[in-house]
């Protein structure tokens, strides 16, 4: 079918045997180690920044390009954070309510409803609709242009190959790193704020899309052609209609990564319940990060179940009118529950000080234990470890060990991937500040892993307990990592173990330990049943059948560890990692850009090692071709 | 009405023109595929299907046949050859010729329905005339009258999964029929339904045919569907036509180990006709009474000679007496297969 492909080769392609991309990709390599090597990043990107300053009123490039799209987005988000906070309080609960039930969702609407209730009693209202506004504006945005884009790439598999690599990189790179080009261009405040958040949410939305269009079975595709259907009534009457299941899990994942980024995005400027978090952090108290907490969980709840009730609904029934009654009665009942208990606990002040009270005890009455782990964990572990990468091995070493890896998971070009993105990272100057990073990252995941991977393979088998477990580990992956990483501070002063290790570890080990149990779940019956039959002990089926099936999702789950260590680097720096995680929040802080720059550099290039390096763990190995 | 000329078509990377010359020297599916990298789906075939007739291709999974529906319906490209539709080639024919020849003239069935899951049974009966821009009003009452021919009376507003098997194909069927095409492509239609199922809806095919002859080409897996469906079948088998003939020609003569393997377990009752058996010469059984049509199977007469052997006419459709039959020969013709 791709007769063209094979004709088309310049000389060196035929010659050599390798393939055109081949060719781009090591060229890419060679300039960009080159121009590192040559120019440097930091400086050139200061000087740009500086043009960037003199310029922003008079250069074309301003006037009709950023500037334009800087005035409409902070006029949307400026506009309708006034309208929302115009809008009586109760109006939200109540419309999220009866979208849910509409869509035929009682229960969940009268929780979603209460819910909604919560920032109002928490007095979080303005900030909440702060980030609401925010959230809307760069979700609309992303859709705005994923949705199209991925239509476009399911109907056309060149713009699909060459947006998949784009996507892939996209969603390794940590959020925190798309701030520094956006506060680059569009300075300080909202709008860097919505572009990043933009960029970042943009993968589900063209994913999800292309997604849902490529798996309309290609039956259903060929009984539209066979009827005569032209490709604009194929897409619109069937390949859309069908991929809209599709479209809304990819809405409701980019609402959820948007509302990942709040705190981040508040380092830049964005106001909302983001600057609330770091309020907290400068308050040094626990208490008041609960409740911001809880107004953030309270919002991501709500976004999350209204979006998620378009996912799977084709048909309503016809409902009744007295079922209807009962269920808004309950509305009101629980809504009334919730403000008694708002007024009495979590309004007042009274439960901070508890909360900021039980800390400062554990604190106090702790410190025979903390003070020797954190001293153990900091000296014995991560200044040894440290120590020996940088100074006991030669950086060369390192790369080609990296290198040598990266060959044997993957083949040649990961291996040379590896040598050009380290070298980079070395010419900018970041050599010891990664590694020292590494060392965090890698005790972190192997903290994490050993809790998340048994505890997962643990629960795979038992559904019920994974139900009861379910809502605590949703509740650690939507409440912003730094707010739970604000007691540990307390207890064991700002070092690089609160953030660096535990944070970071509670911030992963619930997707651990979801991608373990799912490996153990999917493991198919019927070679367990043969086993069995064979009488294989409950242990000798664990060991024999269940491990090594899932292993694939296993190792995957450690990849997700590690990428999600790594997504904790820069809230780790503003509770004293130090390391790159420090010098992203100088940056930031300070709009340093070129120094940004640098450290995005590094932060990317140990994701995208990490990331290639343990991916290939994960995928199966099947007996090579004969 | 339909022509298929010397059709090729391989699949894989490269020059299909490769691929066809190596299977011309004859090479093996696996010599061609190490050479080419490439895979002959059909190999050389030529046949014809007239108007009104119904075709049947049966072949085992590989054989090749589907892929022979699907260029016979422009679905794939054809490698080389020619596919021709009332004067019409599918070779070269550019998109917007083809939807037109798709609205006009033909329909398809597919194996797993290939009903839209999103839409009302009658606004899937209703697609091919919604494509072409037909008013609701007008392809929802159309839709409605051809589902009440399927037996669909009152399901019209049912989603297609919360029907049977049989009847989501019927919704496919009815689909195809809305269009009132002159030719109907069947690609495997009953072979996802229970066996009793499939039965009744080959008799529903047999019972439309019947009311309004189309031209129709049929593919099935299953040898005793592709005998009670065709005028002619074809037997393939590695991309090639083994034998194309009348069921009987086929059943009474198979012209290859291969499908003498299918026919072996072929009830023959069932397939051979009273004219295949009969003696030509007219006797004086006229004034018996008895008679038998000549199309009628062996099968459906044997009761008549339970009680008297004895020589019965045969006349044709319009009545007139063509030939006799007796028990005996019947008997013989049975037995003699079966021996």
């Amino acid at each position: 079918m791709t007769a063209v492909a094979g004709e088309r080769r310049l000389w060196v392609t035929t010659r050599l045997r390798v393939a055109p991309q081949d060719v781009i990709f090591l060229v890419a390599c060679a300039v960009a180690v080159l121009v590192a090597w040559r120019f440097g990043v930091g400086e050139p990107i200061n000087r740009l920044q500086r043009w960037v300053r003199n310029n922003q009123q008079t250069h074309p490039l301003f006037t009709y390009g950023f500037t334009p799209v800087s005035r409409s987005l902070r006029w949307a988000v400026g506009h309708l954070e006034d309208f929302l906070n115009w809008l009586p309080w109760p109006l939200i609960p109540a419309l999220s309510a009866a979208l849910l039930f509409v869509r035929k969702r009682r229960l969940s609407a009268v929780i979603v409803g209460a819910i909604a209730t919560l920032p109002h009693f928490l007095d979080l209202t303005k900030p909440a609709m702060e980030t609401l506004a925010l959230m809307i504006v760069s979700v609309g945005v992303s859709l705005l242009v994923g949705v199209p884009l991925g239509i476009v790439s399911a109907s056309s598999a060149r713009v699909d190959s060459l947006l998949r690599p784009v996507l892939d990189a996209m969603q390794t790179v940590p959020s925190t790193v798309y701030l520094i080009p956006a506060s680059l261009f569009f300075g300080i405040g909202p709008v860097p704020a919505a572009v990043a958040t933009v960029i970042f949410a943009l993968p589900p939305a063209v994913r999800l899309t292309t997604l849902g269009i490529r798996s309309v079975p290609e039956q259903t595709v060929e009984a539209g052609r066979m009827f005569g259907a032209s490709k604009r009534q194929l897409m619109r009457q069937v390949q859309l209609p069908l991929a809209l299941p599709s479209i809304a899990t990819g809405i409701n994942q980019t609402i959820m990564m948007a509302l990942g980024i709040i705190v981040v995005a508040a380092l830049v400027g964005a106001a909302g319940l983001g600057q609330e978090v770091l309020g907290t952090l400068r308050l040094r108290s626990p208490g008041r990060g609960m409740l911001v907490g809880v107004a953030i969980v309270a919002l991501a709840t709500v976004l999350d179940r209204v979006s998620a009730s378009f996912i799977t609904d084709r048909r309503r029934r016809a409902r009744s009118l007295r079922s209807t009654a009962l269920w808004s009665a309950a509305l009101a009942l629980v809504a009334f529950a919730i403000w008694a208990l708002g007024k009495t606990m979590l309004g007042d002040t009274k439960l901070v000080d508890w909360v900021d009270d039980a800390i400062l005890w554990i604190r106090d009455h702790g410190r025979w234990i903390t003070r020797p782990t954190n001293d153990f964990i900091i000296r014995e572990i991560l200044i040894r470890a440290r120590d020996f990468l940088t100074d006991t091995v030669p950086a060369p070493v390192l790369v080609l060990v990296a290198a040598l890896l990266g060959f044997a998971a993957k083949g040649w070009r990961l291996a040379l991937g590896i040598i050009c993105g380290l070298t980079i990272v070395g010419l900018v100057g970041m050599w010891a500040t990664s590694i020292e990073t590494l060392v965090q990252v890698i005790t972190a995941t192997v903290v994490s892993a050993l809790i998340a991977l048994p505890t997962g393979v643990y629960i795979g088998r038992r559904p019920r307990l994974e139900s009861v477990v379910s809502p605590v580990m949703d509740a650690l992956q939507t409440i912003p990592s730094l707010i739970y990483t604000i007691p540990f501070v307390m207890i064991f002063s700002v070092s690089v173990v609160p953030g660096g290790i535990i944070a970071s570890s509670l911030y992963a080990i619930p997707a651990g330990i979801r991608l373990a149990a799912l490996g153990i779940r999917q493991v198919p019956e019927s070679p367990i049943e043969a086993a069995t039959s064979f009488g294989a002990s409950p242990r000798q089926v664990l060991w024999g059948v269940r491990l090594p099936l899932a292993l694939p999702t296993i190792m995957l789950a450690l990849n997700q560890i590690i990428m999600m260590v790594l997504s904790m680097v820069v809230i780790a720096g503003m509770t004293g990692s130090g390391a790159l995680g420090y010098r992203a929040v100088e940056a930031l802080t300070r709009s340093n850009t070129g120094l940004g720059a640098e450290v995005g550099i590094a932060i990317v290039v140990m994701a995208m090692v990490l990331d290639r390096l343990t991916q290939s763990l994960a995928q199966e190995r099947r007996p090579a071709h004969a | 009405m339909i022509e298929v000329r010397a059709l090729w078509k391989v699949f894989g990377p490269g020059d299909h023109n490769r691929g066809i010359a190596t299977a011309e020297t004859g090479a093996s599916r696996a010599d061609i595929l190490s050479s080419t990298g490439q895979t002959i789906g059909v190999r050389d075939v030529s046949f014809h299907v007239g108007e009104g007739e119904s075709f049947v291709v049966m072949g085992l999974s590989g054989s090749g046949k589907s892929t022979l529906i699907r260029c016979m319906s422009g679905l794939q490209a054809i490698s080389r050859g020619d596919v021709t539709i009332d004067g019409t080639s599918l070779v070269g024919i550019s998109e917007d010729r083809l939807r037109e020849l798709r609205r006009s003239k033909f329909a398809m069935v597919f194996q797993h329905f290939g009903l839209f899951p999103h839409r009302k049974v009658i606004d899937n009966a209703a697609y091919g005339l919604e494509v072409q821009g037909v008013s609701k009003e007008r392809r929802r009452s159309k839709a409605g009258e051809i589902l009440s021919l399927v037996g669909l009376d009152g399901w019209a507003d049912h989603y297609p999964d919360q029907l049977s098997g049989g009847m989501q194909q019927r919704v496919g069927l009815a689909r195809a029929l809305a269009l009132d095409p002159e030719i109907l492509f069947f690609d495997e239609p009953f072979s996802a339904l229970d066996p009793l199922i499939r039965h009744d809806m080959q008799n529903e095919l047999l019972r439309l045919q019947s009311e309004q002859r189309r031209t129709i080409v049929f593919i099935t897996h299953d040898f005793d569907e592709a005998l009670r469906l065709g005028d002619r079948i074809a037997v393939m088998k590695d991309g090639v036509f083994e034998q194309v003939g009348t069921p009987e020609a086929v059943v009474a003569h198979p012209a290859t180990p291969y499908v003498t393997a299918f026919t072996r377990d072929v009830s023959v009752a069932k397939v051979i006709r009273v004219h295949t058996v009969m003696a030509s010469m007219p006797a004086d059984t006229s004034s018996s009474g008895r008679h038998v049509l000549s199309t009628d199977t062996l099968e459906s007469i044997v009761p008549l000679f339970l009680a008297d052997p004895s020589a019965v006419a045969v006349r044709d459709a319009a009545g007139a007496t063509v030939g006799q039959i007796s028990g005996s020969q019947v008997a013989a013709a049975l037995t003699g297969r079966s021996a």
